[in-house]
């Protein structure tokens, strides 16, 4: 049975008996037992998934771990999130999701202008199934709630996934104001409504309307 | 060890609180001032102005005087919960009461309308006056210490009240001829601590627990003026302000 667990904040550590999970490539940083490592091309989701996985530009190194023992996994220091999916879907991208459990499906899905904005490509990497994930975030994520009349705004830089059942729109501010150089700095925002969870970092990645 | 986090929303989020080290609360009722880029997401209705913005004349007349800074900042307006967050550092926010305190102007995230915002003579530095709120980030934990003391020019996050901020030279190092040529070019060998800030008379000095900064931002200078310190590019002090970069 796999288990996930976290040493510390910045150090996942993965029980295996025999069984599989898939990792960030060239994530692992220790293990005991017996480990069988194996590049997965095209994110290990056949010739269908390699090509669309090209197509999108959402591209995932993945390595398929096997095992009896504890292999520990860790992403430039960067904190990392355990996630307990029973059949929902998570959005993620690709270069934030550390490590999924056999029970869990990865693919690509369409996300439209959001993911423009963050300058990550207009697709994201969806996780289903049941079992566990492990995200990746700069500083410990907040997770926060959207449930029905209580909308949230998120930096696209600040955004790191999502699971539910979330619409998310395009929010822009932008104005004759920001074309004058007078721009707010936080033109640009993700309106998540619906019911679901929303994974926050505590900092920003560059994007590119992040100076408008 | 921490699992899974226990989702937060509007209810439950922290008013004016920290929700973690990294990430603080606002609860918004009005106006905060905040700095571009440090709004990672919100709840209820918030809308973010530039600081020219014409309705906000008055309120950048009364808590706003450093024209320098004002294409990083914005005016966030409306009432909701707002996080503040700035790459991963600590954030703590502070309370002055009739008070004022100095701080690297890439450190300061956000402040109530209630205190007001001026530049420092020192370059690179705000000062806050007034009483109210502000959230501050720092790399690590910040510390507080009572001068007098001597700080790491890059371990220095800010200081209130009034101790005197000056720079202190290692002599020793300096000295004869070998020591003048040691200090232009740095051959010779050096050990990184020759230079310090020293702080004497009453008050409190904020340092952070590592020397990794925060970048400069290239707006905030002081203009080219006679008799303004740092005023001229290259002509400051060695090891100010540009040069630790």
């Amino acid at each position: 049975m796999t288990d996930f667990r976290l040493h510390g904040s910045k150090v996942l550590a993965v029980s295996l008996g025999g069984d599989a999970v898939k990792a960030k490539n060239g994530s692992m940083v220790a293990y005991e037992g017996r480990m069988a490592f194996k590049k997965l091309t095209g994110g290990g989701e056949g010739l269908r998934g390699m090509v669309s996985r090209r197509l999108t530009g959402e591209q995932m190194t993945v390595m398929e771990v096997k095992g009896d023992g504890v292999c520990y996994f860790a992403d430039e220091a960067r904190d990392i999130n355990l996630v307990r999916l029973s059949g929902e879907k998570l959005h993620v991208e690709a270069s934030n999701l550390l490590c999924t459990d056999s029970g869990l499906r990865t693919g690509t899905t369409f996300t439209g202008l959001r993911g423009a904005s963050q300058g990550n490509g207009l697709f994201t990497t969806t996780v289903e199934g049941t079992g566990q994930a492990a995200l990746l975030s700069t500083g410990p994520a907040v997770l926060l709630r959207v449930s029905q009349g209580a909308p949230l705004q998120v930096d696209p830089g600040a955004y790191v996934g999502h699971q539910g059942e979330l619409r998310q729109s395009f929010q822009s501010g932008v104005n004759f104001r920001t074309v004058m150089g007078e721009g707010s700095g936080e033109s640009f925002q993700i309106r998540f409504e619906g019911e679901g969870l929303v994974y926050v970092q505590p900092s920003e990645r560059a994007t590119v309307g992040g100076d408008l | 060890m921490r699992d899974q986090a226990e989702p937060l929303d509007f209810r439950t989020l922290p008013a004016d609180d920290n929700v973690n080290d990294y990430t603080f609360c606002v609860a918004l009722d009005g106006r905060w001032f905040l700095q571009k880029g440090k709004m990672i997401a919100y709840y209820g209705q918030i809308e973010f102005h530039g600081v020219g913005h014409g309705p906000l004349d008055a309120l950048i007349a009364s808590s706003f005087h450093s024209p320098l800074h004002a294409a990083d900042w914005v005016v966030a307006e409306g009432s909701g919960k707002m996080l503040l967050a700035d790459r991963a550092f600590d954030v703590n926010s502070y309370d002055l009461t009739d008070g004022n305190l100095t701080v690297r102007s890439g450190n300061l995230l956000a402040f109530e309308p209630s205190l007001s915002l001026k530049q420092s003579i020192i370059p690179g530095f705000l000062t806050l006056v007034g009483t109210g709120k502000f959230v501050a980030a720092s790399n690590g934990e910040v510390h507080f210490v009572e001068p007098p003391v001597r700080v790491d020019p890059q371990a220095l996050v800010g200081w209130a009240d009034c101790p005197s901020p000056c720079h202190h030279y290692d002599h020793a190092y300096l000295r004869g001829f070998l020591g003048g040529v040691r200090s232009l070019t740095g051959i010779g060998g050096a050990s990184g601590e020759e230079h310090q800030f020293e702080f004497t008379g009453e008050g409190t000095v904020l340092i952070q627990s590592t020397e990794t900064m925060l970048a400069d931002r290239e707006t905030g200078n002081v203009p080219g003026q006679a008799g303004v310190p740092g005023g001229q590019q290259g002509q400051a002090g060695p090891g100010f302000q540009r040069s630790y970069g």
